[in-house]
């Protein structure tokens, strides 16, 4: 009998366990409720912090607006959100709707798992000639649109009103008061550093990572380097100007260590900044979203300073794409399109974040021009410098950080910093 | 007869929940990697069969040797401190004080937390210019701010001491569990016999406590060649890839890079020397035993 009883439990066990993977796992996966008629638009995003909110908020005014689509919105980790992307839409599985940054659209673009807009884009009357023409060609591969432009975010700098002042280093305009030539701006950050007390620092900046690197970005581009690879997308030949690379590098260096205005190794640069002790920072624009909101920080954001002759700022843009499947739902598409039309022509939401919306139409708006702190960067979309079009985008920067910050950290003379690059880039691009 | 095969009939529901979870999440990637390792292979599977290729790559891969090296390093350096850390807390903890319970708490309470965790602790920690480290160093009159996490030496010591502070109490439970084994009367007999307290330790229980220290070195070494979160949380494998262990790199190559074919090699090199250092291991366990 018992044994009897012991194999019936064993099956009954093995059939639950049976049932519990066949399972469904809607309850799990969709806890939002689709109107009725409308039609389902999965978006994926990558944002996290005020980004996801402003993305939010645009989202609700879309679904809001009009009763045929719904964007549903799925916020994605970004550590691992192009692993998931590329995976997902290679297998059939992704989303309808996705944001990429741009330096990773020819690795889209060239696996094919992006569609071409044009079609839709004129569908949905989405007028190309409205955007800021330096960041949408970011998004034009052989003469088609492969993705439509939210922003771009390049790399700016702030001030310190008050540290600024109390220095005696502001103009009755409020800008600082410095040469823009790479003398005036060491000199500018020395007597910031003589007039300001122990405490404060001239310079609040990372001595490792991605901020060194696009400062670096754009200083080589302001002496007219261009690329580290050019060429074809896939096998690209290596291309960085070594003496410009290094001579950007080394200016970068001494503000580090010689004129010892950037302090070494800032745990955390951001909030140096943010509770007033740095009279200086440079990042991304989108920190006027946070500095606005802090109370009793006094700042000005400003482009950072073209020291070298030509403008140039380090920036990447969010972008829409429309993932490619063979068996694509096009109404799906279609409504993803319009949201891409509703969401930039809205940019000025979106610009709260901080971020230039890449609509020129908007950027001339009451709306935008009215926001606080936005116009004072603006312009810079108009020369920005995005990172060389190759599907290698990723790996280049991998490198070319982990180089860099043996320069900064004093492990490694620039010159050898350099042919490191070039070995290893070359390397990587010969696959 | 008929009974010993019922028997063992029975257990099958009980065993296949494990077994089929065991070979699709465990068995059957192992395949997979091996297979991938012969073909080019991106996150969308545009494949192309490339034969031995990335093996051969891999050899001449200066980054596979340098991060393979680094992995080593760590080995060398956790390993034997993390044996004899272990040993000397286990031995602080059952020494029969006041702080006994006190003691086996806080030495394994950092095991719990998790890596995320300790990581951040220790950035804020160690950083320059406000951690809690440097303070103090500068409070008791030493003029100096130590770039804990960017320098070169000391991102080693960094990375040790936190490994070592945080995985300690794991070890440390382990030789507890051998000291608490060891039978009392040898050392009643040896008392007896006139012999000292050092004499007690290195010849009772020194000898009781190898086998445990067998099994802790090898979970050791297996754990070690395995570093990857720690380091990346709080170097990042800087200063300039002076840390950057092995699995980082294999990661960088199959996520960054976009190639997991060349990702899946090196994580067969990696398990080679992990299963050619376990067996060694065990050989040597065994004629010790013997």
């Amino acid at each position: 009998m018992r044994k009897g009883f012991s194999v019936f439990i064993g099956v009954v066990f093995v059939a639950l366990i049976l049932a519990a993977c066949s399972g469904n796992s809607d309850s799990a996966g969709n806890d939002v409720e689709i109107p009725e008629g409308a039609t389902e638009v999965v978006m994926w995003n990558l944002f996290s912090g005020g980004d996801a909110e402003y993305m939010n908020d645009i989202v609700t005014e879309f679904n809001d607006s009009q009763e045929e689509y719904f964007v549903n919105n799925v916020q994605q980790e970004y550590e691992e959100y192009y692993t998931k992307l590329l995976t997902s839409v290679g297998s059939g599985k992704g989303p309808d709707l996705a944001i990429a940054h741009s330096h990773v659209l020819p690795e889209l673009v060239t696996q094919g798992l992006v569609t071409n807009i044009n079609d839709y884009a004129e569908d949905a009357g989405l007028n190309w000639d409205e955007f800021n023409q330096n960041v949408l060609d970011v998004t034009v591969y052989d003469g088609n649109n492969y993705a439509v432009p939210i922003d771009t975010h390049p790399e700016i700098m702030f001030i310190n009103n008050n540290l600024v002042d109390e220095a005696g280093l502001l103009n009755d305009d409020g800008t600082p008061d410095f040469e823009k030539t790479p003398e005036g701006f060491v000199e500018f950050l020395t007597s910031l550093k003589e007039s300001l007390p122990e405490d404060k620092m001239p310079f609040a900046f990372s001595s490792v990572g991605e901020d060194p690197y696009r400062i670096w970005w754009a200083l080589y581009n302001q002496m007219g380097g261009e690329n580290i690879v050019s060429g074809d997308m896939e096998n690209p030949t290596y291309a960085l100007d070594h003496e410009k690379a290094t001579k950007a590098a080394k200016y970068l260096y001494d503000l580090y260590h010689t004129h010892e205005a950037i302090p070494l190794d800032l745990a955390d640069f951001y909030s140096d900044f943010q509770s007033g002790n740095a009279a200086l920072i440079t990042t991304g624009v989108w920190a006027t979203g946070i500095w606005e909101t802090t109370e009793d920080l006094d700042f000005t954001p400003m482009p950072f300073p073209n020291i070298f002759g030509q403008d140039a700022a380090w920036a990447s843009s969010h972008t829409f794409v429309l993932p490619y499947y063979d068996d694509a739902d096009e109404d799906a598409q279609k409504g993803a399109v319009e949201f891409m039309k509703f969401a930039t022509d809205n940019g000025a939401d979106w610009a709260r974040a901080g971020h230039i919306p890449a609509k020129d139409t908007v950027l001339e708006s009451d709306e935008f021009k009215d926001m606080p702190y936005r116009s004072e960067y603006a312009e810079v979309a108009n020369y920005v410098k995005y990172v060389d079009r190759t599907v290698h985008a990723r790996g280049i920067q991998d490198i070319v950080v982990r180089n860099l910050d043996k320069y900064w950290a004093g492990d490694a003379a620039a010159e050898e910093v350099f042919s490191m690059i070039e070995q290893e880039v070359t390397d990587l691009i010969a696959e | 007869m008929k009974k010993q095969w019922i028997q063992d009939f029975r257990a099958i529901p009980f065993l296949l929940p494990f077994f089929i979870a065991y070979m699709i999440f465990t068995i059957f990637p192992i395949f997979k990697g091996l297979e991938m390792s012969l073909y080019d292979w991106t996150l969308v599977r545009k494949i192309e069969f490339v034969g031995l290729e990335n093996y051969t790559k891999m050899f001449t891969d200066r980054h596979f040797w340098r991060t393979l090296w680094n992995t080593t390093f760590f080995v060398i350096l956790t390993t034997p401190t993390m044996v004899l850390l272990a040993l000397g807390l286990a031995l602080l903890s059952n020494l029969n004080t006041k702080f006994k319970t006190f003691f086996r708490s806080s030495f394994f309470i950092p095991s719990i937390l998790s890596v995320s965790v300790i990581s951040f602790l220790m950035i804020f920690m160690l950083q320059p210019y406000n951690g809690l480290v440097n303070n103090i160093i500068q409070m008791i009159g030493i003029d100096a701010e130590p770039k804990w996490m960017a320098d070169q030496g000391l991102a080693w010591v960094t990375i040790v001491v936190v490994t070592l502070w945080w995985t300690v109490g794991f070890n440390m439970i382990l030789f507890l569990a051998g000291l608490q084994d060891i039978p009392h009367s040898l050392y009643e007999a040896s008392e007896i016999d006139g012999a000292s307290r050092w004499d007690m330790f290195k010849y009772i229980t020194l000898p009781q406590l190898i086998p445990i220290g067998r099994v802790i070195l090898l979970l050791q070494v297996l754990a070690s060649y395995k570093v990857f979160a720690q380091i990346l949380l709080i170097t990042g494998g800087g200063p300039g890839g002076a840390t950057r262990p092995l699995i980082q790199y294999i990661y960088e190559v199959g996520f960054n890079q976009n190639n997991l074919g060349y990702a899946a090699t090196m994580s067969y090199a990696l398990f080679f020397i992990l299963l050619i250092l376990s067996i060694i291991q065990l050989k040597s366990q065994r004629s010790g035993e013997n």
